[in-house]
């Protein structure tokens, strides 16, 4: 992702960026309109051009209106997707799905890698506080808000309140959840350093290994109360254990052995990338280890156990620049927007009410802490986005749960897809204003002097 | 883990092994210049002998084999016009063009005669000829490259190599140009021939255009990959889903790109990821190899070799009557090499006449590189060896990257 110095582009670079996204639009609509019949092997990799191409292309159109390149991405994403244009297909944003794979393991690799244990020592009361409150007022207070909606949410308001208690919790556990993908796409564009970026990406990578925790502490709480008969089984904490220090213990070995191969060899890098964000994470989940986890620990040892974290992140980055765009298009895609259009009024109050909640802890988690201004002012600001893991939890509870399980997902998707839109143009305001965003033009290549004898 | 995870890693490997080809220092010491022996890795794990690659299996990376079709041609056109850090004049490369073009019209003429005997009729007969003929045209620069740099050839006739391979790259995309603009059916019924020439090497000049406006005044890397990606496979897609030849769409974009006021930051940036590429999809193409053809198709493409063999010897020594020293039927046999490129126009072939008809072309370009592998370097050495153009290897030189040139350098520094 580039960073901010693209905001210096004159208006006949901004014309030719336009030009070049109708291009990009105009030749997938016709190809797809007049030639629907013909069927190409290539259609998964047209759409990951066009993705990459018009992500790029609107993210630095939409810059000078100081949203985020994300929002970019996900806007070329939703246009392009199968539910407003249709230059990209249902069929085609399922086949992506790999590089979904990919770019959470470059996300979690880049977060552990900014994660220097002297910074989070020396933000770990603030992390504590914040931790502590986040994960159970949002929780608690927002299953009392749902509560208090049920009767108007379609799949709870016949509920009995025994069962309506156990969905209200799930959607408390739902709230807590984060975006570590949209933290890191926009720090990675602003390139911001200061006392809020270091607090919302250690808040963010941290709360990931808490809400995991929670989320099962939840559905365990959770399942007696909606289904009768059903009792608590501390065997989810037991494998939950298990994948917690796997990924740990798998995290550490590969951060290890990543660490030394950058020391002894420290080329091709982007293809051990490749093979970390396949290979790997395929052999993870055959162990059941959690994939984000163990990359999160592996990038945190290689950046505090050795002196490679600067060229990990290096190379991080310049594969992300590409691999981001196109994960969150591909994000934008898969939004469902006529879900959204029927449950819109629903979800903005649940989403308005979770921003609150958020702010508030936030604000109270500060005080106690006795974090800086920018902290206590804004500190909410990067913990409204949500995306995988909530989505993932809406999957989790449609399979566990058939009778509401449908209504729930599809409520869960419609508020993921207002918090993934709001959340980083949020988050990026709320850098721009604490001045912590790098607004300096990110070094560029000048064009070699053509040699003696060009012709 | 599924198998496709196990091929996807292997062939990461494989462009981990390439990339590190690419450094320079091992490009003297390690492996074939054409890659040969990926191409019989790939016939041993494939279907026919040891069957670890299955044809399905192998069918699962079509597409990633075709993008990577695209993207060498691609690469071979935004570095159509330099050799190291000297261009390619234009006279040499009027002569490459036209040593691919009389050649490819021989095999093409010889093929199209013994067609009809291993049963192929109309569009089949022409598109099997043009094919043939379009794997037939081009010289692998690696092979000259390999030779040149090993035996420290300096003179005209290494120069002359070197140029005219590098023309000839020009040859395959163009002739499969044509012949997908001939093809019936496509996404662009309506549009003559002529039309459909222009309408491939137009959208990818276009696109390479547009690929060059948008690197602007500034040339960021990181923005440049999403650029050069974004383009280069919305170009391979759409030319694929109209009918039309990517391989073509592809080299005009980076003849354009080529051209362009980043011409050198492009092409240090695209040169690294060449063999990377290659070597997978030199592997899978192996894997693709069908030998259960008929015999009147294998006669065919023993008539195909053949005629191309003649035709490099006949116009070797035509060029001996011009002023390039050295040069005669041994010159002639060193442009037998044949590469990677010659495979990717074979695969990118299969794109629009698949069949019996990719088969057989696959297989010629496969025999082919085969053949020029055993011929062309020897034969070439032998031709620079009278022509006095062989010199000592300097050690002070073994480490120095030649194909990758000024940017190549800084860049693994900086």
């Amino acid at each position: 992702m580039s960073g901010h110095g693209s905001t210096q582009k004159g208006l006949a670079t901004r014309a030719v960026q336009a030009l070049a996204l109708a291009v990009s639009f105009g030749v997938l609509f016709a190809i797809t309109r007049f030639m629907p019949s013909i069927d190409s092997r290539l259609g998964t990799m047209t759409a990951i051009g066009f993705l990459v191409l018009s992500g790029t292309l609107l993210s630095e159109l939409l810059e000078p209106l100081g949203l985020p390149h994300l929002s970019g991405y996900l806007l070329a994403g939703i246009v392009g997707g199968p539910h407003v244009l249709h230059l990209v297909d249902h069929h085609t944003v399922a086949q992506l799905s790999p590089v979904n794979t990919l770019a959470l393991a470059l996300i979690a690799l880049a977060g552990g890698v900014e994660l220097r244990v002297s910074t989070l020592r020396s933000v770990a009361k603030s992390l504590a506080y914040a931790n502590f409150f986040q994960s159970s007022v949002v929780l608690v207070g927002m299953a009392g808000v749902f509560l208090l909606l049920s009767r108007f949410i379609p799949f709870a308001k016949d509920m009995e309140l025994r069962p309506l208690l156990g969905v209200a919790l799930l959607w408390g556990a739902f709230s807590v959840t984060r975006s570590p993908s949209a933290c890191m796409g926009i720090l990675s564009q602003t390139r911001a350093k200061g006392p809020l970026a270091t607090f919302s990406l250690g808040f963010i990578m941290l709360s990931d290994v808490v809400v995991v925790v929670m989320l099962a502490t939840t559905i365990m709480l959770a399942r007696p109360l909606i289904t009768a008969g059903a009792s608590i089984s501390l065997s989810d904490f037991n494998v939950l254990g298990h994948e917690i220090l796997g990924s740990i213990s798998m995290g550490t070995t590969l951060g290890l052995a990543l660490a030394m191969y950058l020391r002894l060899v420290g080329g091709q890098l982007i293809l051990v990338l490749l093979a970390l964000g396949f290979g790997v994470t395929a052999a993870l989940r055959y162990v059941h280890v959690d994939p984000l986890l163990t990359f999160m620990t592996t990038g945190f040892v290689v950046q505090n156990l050795s002196n490679q974290g600067a060229k990990l992140l290096h190379a991080v980055e310049q594969m992300g620049s590409v691999v981001f765009v196109l994960f969150f298009a591909t994000a934008g895609a898969e939004l469902d927007v006529p879900l959204l259009k029927q449950a819109w009024s629903i979800a903005l109050a649940l989403c308005v009410t979770r921003a609150i909640l958020t702010y508030l802890t936030a604000r109270l988690g500060s005080r106690l802490a006795n974090d800086p201004p920018v902290v206590r002012q804004w500190g909410w600001a990067g913990l409204v986005s949500q995306a995988g893991l909530a989505l993932g939890l809406g999957v989790v509870i449609q399979g566990a749960y058939p009778t509401f399980g449908t209504g729930f997902r599809s409520l869960v998707i419609a508020a993921v897809a207002i918090n993934e839109m709001i959340g980083p143009i949020l988050f990026k305001l709320a850098l721009d204003r604490t001045g912590e965003s790098d607004r300096s033009a990110p070094a560029a290549r000048p064009s070699l002097p053509p040699p003696a004898g060009a012709h | 883990m599924s198998e496709s995870i196990w091929l996807l890693l292997g062939l990461l490997l494989l462009a981990y092994l390439g990339s590190n080809l690419v450094g320079g220092r091992a490009i003297r010491g390690f492996g074939l210049p054409s890659g040969s022996e990926y191409l019989v890795l790939g016939f041993a794990l494939g279907p026919h002998v040891l069957d670890v690659l299955g044809r399905s299996l192998v069918h699962t990376f079509e597409p990633v084999v075709l993008v990577g079709t695209g993207w060498l041609a691609l690469v071979v056109g935004v570095g159509y016009v330099r050799v190291a850090d000297r261009y390619v004049t234009p006279g040499r490369a009027a002569a490459g063009v036209l040593l691919g073009t009389l050649t490819c019209l021989a095999v093409c003429a010889a093929v199209y005669l013994a067609a009809p005997f291993s049963g192929f009729r109309g569009f089949g007969r022409t598109a099997v000829a043009l094919g043939i003929g379009a794997c037939a045209s081009a010289t692998t620069r690696h092979s000259v490259r390999w030779v040149v740099e090993r035996h420290g050839a300096r003179g005209p006739l290494a120069d002359f190599a070197a140029d005219a391979a590098r023309a000839s790259a020009l040859v395959p995309p163009l002739a499969l140009t044509a012949l997908f603009a001939m093809a019936p059916g496509g996404g662009l019924p309506t549009v003559p021939m002529l039309g459909r020439i222009g309408v491939t090497l137009g959208f990818g000049a276009g696109l390479g255009l547009i690929a060059a406006l948008l690197l602007g005044r500034d040339f960021r890397r990181d923005e440049s990959w999403g650029v050069l990606l974004g383009t280069g496979l919305l170009c391979v897609g759409v030319t694929d889903r109209a009918g039309l030849s990517l391989l073509g769409a592809m080299i005009a974009m980076g003849l354009t790109l080529a051209f362009s006021r980043h011409r050198l930051e492009i092409k240090a940036m695209l040169t690294p990821t060449e063999k990377p590429v290659l070597l997978p999809m030199v592997l899978l193409a192996g894997a693709y190899v069908n030998l259960k053809l008929s015999k009147p198709v294998f006669l065919m493409v023993a008539v195909a070799v053949l005629a191309k063999i003649v035709a490099r010897m006949l116009l070797g020594s035509a060029l001996s009557f011009g002023r390039v020293r050295g040069s005669g039927p041994a010159f002639g046999l060193s442009m037998l090499a044949s590469g990677g490129f010659t495979i990717a126009a074979a695969l990118a072939f299969s794109t629009r006449v698949p069949g019996v008809a990719a088969d057989a072309v696959l297989l010629f370009a496969v025999v082919s590189t085969l053949l020029g592998e055993g011929l062309g370097p020897a034969a070439l050495r032998r031709s620079l060896e009278r022509a006095g153009e062989l010199h000592a290897v300097d050690p002070s030189e073994l480490g120095r990257p030649s194909d990758a040139p000024e940017l190549a350098g800084r860049e693994s520094h900086g």
